[in-house]
């Protein structure tokens, strides 16, 4: 792992420091994560499925409790803190958001998070208002939200985790059954998001994805991080990806075969794939 | 033969003004590997139900025209009827698995199609076999990951010995291991046993290889079909239909930008590779000469 | 946490080769037995004979405590609640307040709770012996009509499925700082219908599926439908359903016909 010479600055939004899990039937998840993440970062985390990626995720908001080592949020120990009050601070956005929805409006579904949290009338009108406009739902603020399309009900879901302000979002697959267009919405509002200073947490095995959005990347495998690296680094090692079941997009797999012609490993999209082979021609 | 023609199709869903799916003319041969393309929302689901008679029978609506297959009319006969045609796949693996066993969810069909018991236990084997379960007879689906879970679901169609699978987004809950390996399943199932496959979906990408034609479809209509080669290589049009591109043809038409050259026309990683150290290796020659 | 809703564990012990038929059958002559046995002496005996049966079963001691720990509680509780609404009989033992604690009270207390342990321990051997499907089977076997067969695995099968499910939901909705156990009654009813409705709407889209998967296999196409799995009774078979039906007769005979008092 590269060793952050950050570690210990005020910026550090999540610091998970030699963290263990062990599920109830014996199965140990976690085996000693160590993970800092800073305040405005936009991490993947990726891994095949069983690789401790979503158990991890769970841990930053409390939903889990390390059975060893430590969790700190905001430099607070999150054992501390009851799940509700790190709400606050780290929202988790669940891959399907049907195990959410519940009210009889998107607006009602919003403000169920922040009434929650105990906040003012005002306030939460506030902060529903502005996660409504930000997830760009306000034509249907009115509308239930069992009968939206998925790409909807997705945002929907986000919108109730973002109205409570949180400065780390937590996203579990949030593309899973968009098609190019919802997905790519969803996507540049979360970008947006980041932007403005939340800091993203993006669980997934869609290496496309990864490769478009984040800026640091954190493999995980049999309940280890195998690496930690910015994206580019990440994208470097085909080898590494695979026996992490990862599938490495394809534009990434022709760079590290057209290597042997002097085209760099480290491509994240086909736009830079294209500029490499045509730099030459242009000359 | 024709595996699946449609004549003059057009289904809407009670109360709803639009058409949900409205297709004058759709063929598919028998032993195509069809990859039906679109957006959510494009009526791909309806389509799929559409093969074993689940709509009109089951999900009720407004109908008109014809479906056959195989040269069956669909709706003279009953959709039990049809399993031995048409194979079904739907998208959620855990809903449409419902017994205690892999084997007994194989069994299951050949059972109510009162198949002799020796005859059954040969076609579980033989189907777990063909989606790569073998041995695991007495395994419970809950226990499966997600793509055991639809390779299982799969078996659970051959048993019943149909000539065409249809199977409406088989994919949607797999990891990237998970698809790939279902769709080189199917893919063998085409070229070893000649059956018919129809896969519905919105992404290109994990189909380039595997897919005889696509077929492209928004708003309930059959907008553009054709073989790969055909219908991939404009990226911009296919982003306009709401499809996202595969990337080689991305990389492709990006490189056909810049060049005076005959147009690159590559779709899978092996090919682009082979042309474009090709080129590359023309461009070096020209330039020593 | 989904492991105790299965109580089965695959073993290959007498019990669990049993055919399942049999074993239904000897739960339920076991049950009546226990009910016929008046004398805490007899009913005593039963038990032991059921504890053996549970050993023999070589039940994983994770499962069997589990089981154990309730039936122990519930004997406990009979035994020590029954004299309190029992006051028939002499002599009293003693009195608390209003309340006399009479000495037959006490021994139809104990007397009940052993045949309560009887008959919930005989039921749970019955769950750690034979899985769900052979139990499925032996019913319809026996006469259950198959779509009730069908229905009853299929809810046995979706138990676990559920059971993530509603982990997952609840999960959800703590991440939006839903605390259920906190607030009023009107908060916390409130609090259980965000659990409520998307389980709900999980269950009918489940079943919507269900509907469509159990016509596209042909469900219902005969009425003379096949079974890849028969289950025949083989001369151990026969042996042990002898015994059992032997372990009930004699001691109903000589309690009904020769008038012993057991």
């Amino acid at each position: 792992m590269i060793p952050r010479p950050d570690a210990d600055s005020e910026d550090r939004v999540i610091f998970l420091r030699d963290a263990k899990f062990t599920y109830e039937s014996g199965v140990e998840a976690l085996k000693g994560v160590t993970l800092v993440i800073d305040k405005g970062e936009y991490l993947a985390v990726v891994g095949g499925n069983g690789s401790g990626k979503t158990t991890l995720a769970k841990h930053l908001n409390g939903l889990l409790r390390p059975t060893g080592g430590q969790v700190l949020v905001m430099g607070v120990q999150a054992s501390t803190r009851t799940v509700a009050e790190l709400a606050r601070v780290v929202g988790y956005a669940f891959q399907n958001p049907d195990h959410q929805l519940f009210c009889r409006t998107v607006h009602d579904e919003v403000s169920f998070g922040p009434a929650n949290i105990g906040l003012d009338g005002p306030e939460v009108k506030r902060r529903t208002d502005r996660a409504i406009a930000i997830m760009s739902l306000s034509d249907i603020r009115d509308r239930p939200p069992l009968s939206l399309t998925l790409g909807l009900r997705r945002r929907v879901s986000i919108a109730s985790v973002i109205a409570m302000e949180p400065q780390v979002l937590v996203l579990d697959e949030p593309t899973t059954g968009l098609d190019a267009r919802e997905a790519d919405e969803l996507m540049s509002i979360i970008r947006m998001l980041n932007d403005e200073g939340t800091t993203i947490v993006l669980i997934t095995h869609e290496m496309k994805l990864v490769a478009e959005h984040a800026n640091r990347v954190v493999v995980m495998m049999d309940g280890k991080v195998v690496l930690d690296s910015d994206t580019r680094g990440a994208f470097s090692d085909l080898g590494l990806l695979r026996r992490s079941k990862l599938l490495p997009p394809p534009v990434t797999q022709l760079a590290h075969r057209l290597s042997q012609i002097g085209v760099s490993k480290d491509i994240l999209t086909p736009q830079e794939l294209v500029f490499e082979l045509t730099r030459g021609d242009d000359q | 033969m024709q595996a699946l023609t449609l004549k003059d199709v057009r289904f809407r869903y009670p109360g709803m003004s639009e058409w949900a799916l409205d297709i004058p003319s759709l063929e598919i041969r028998q032993g195509e590997f069809v990859t039906v393309l679109g957006p959510n929302g494009a009526g791909k689901t309806t389509l799929s139900l559409l093969a074993n008679g689940l709509v009109p029978k089951s999900i009720k609506g407004e109908f008109e025209g014809s479906v056959e297959v195989f040269e069956h009319p669909v709706p003279k006969y009953t959709v039990s009827q049809l399993s031995t045609l048409v194979g079904m796949v739907f998208q959620e693996p855990e809903s449409q698995l419902f017994c205690m066993s892999a084997e007994e969810e194989v069994a299951f069909g050949p059972e109510n199609l009162a198949v002799p018991r020796d005859e059954i236990s040969r076609r579980v084997e033989w189907a777990l076999d063909l989606v790569g379960l073998k041995g695991l007879n007495d395994r419970s689906p809950f226990t499966l990951s997600g793509g055991q879970k639809q390779r299982l679901a799969i078996a659970a169609a051959l048993s019943m010995k149909p000539s065409m699978l249809v199977l409406d987004e088989p994919a949607y809950a797999l990891d990237p291991m998970g698809r790939i390996e279902l769709y080189s399943i199917l893919s063998d199932l085409k070229a070893k046993h000649g059956m018919t496959v129809i896969v519905m979906e919105r992404d290109a990408e994990d189909l380039v290889e595997y897919s005889d034609r696509f077929v492209l479809m928004a708003n309930g209509r059959v907008t553009a079909s054709g073989p790969p080669r055909e219908m991939l290589m404009d990226p911009g049009a296919l982003r306009t239909a709401g499809v996202s591109p595969p990337q080689m043809a991305e990389v492709a038409s990006l490189i056909n930008l810049r060049r005076k050259a005959p147009p690159l026309r590559f779709l899978t990683v092996d090919e682009a590779f082979a042309e474009i150290t090709i080129n590359t290796h023309h461009h070096s020659k020209g330039e020593s000469h | 946490m989904t492991g105790f809703l299965d109580l089965y564990s695959e073993k290959d012990t007498f019990l669990h080769r049993l055919d399942p038929r049999v074993k239904l059958l000897a739960v339920a002559l076991i049950s009546v037995l226990a009910f016929i046995l008046a004398e805490l002496l007899y009913l005593v005996v039963l038990l032991c004979f059921i504890l053996l049966l549970l050993v023999l079963a070589r039940s994983s001691y994770g499962k069997a405590f589990f089981a154990l720990k309730f039936v122990i509680r519930f004997m406990i509780l009979i035994t020590l609640l029954w004299p309190l609404f029992d006051r028939s009989g002499t002599p009293i033992l003693f009195s608390i307040g209003p309340l006399d604690i009479t000495e037959p009270a006490v021994w139809r207390g104990a007397t009940s709770a052993v045949r309560v342990g009887c008959f919930a321990t005989v039921w749970y051997i019955l769950m750690f012996t034979t899985s769900q499907r052979d139990l499925v089977r032996a019913l319809v076997k026996l006469g259950l009509r198959f779509d009730y067969g069908l229905a009853l695995a299929i809810s046995f099968r979706f138990i676990p499925t559920f059971g993530l499910t509603i982990e997952s939901i609840k999960d959800a909705q703590r991440a939006r700082a839903l605390e259920l156990d906190r607030g009023s009654i009107l908060r916390r009813s409130r609090n259980y219908v965000s659990i409520l409705v998307p389980t709900i709407v999980y269950a009918l889209r489940t079943a919507d599926t269900l509907a469509l998967t159990l016509q596209s296999r042909a469900y219902g196409a005969f009425s003379n439908r096949t079974y890849l799995r028969e289950i025949r009774m083989r001369a151990s078979d026969y042996v042990a359903l002898t015994v059992v039906v032997l372990i009930l007769l004699l001691p109903a005979m000589a309690k009904y016909i020769c008038g012993v008092r057991i």
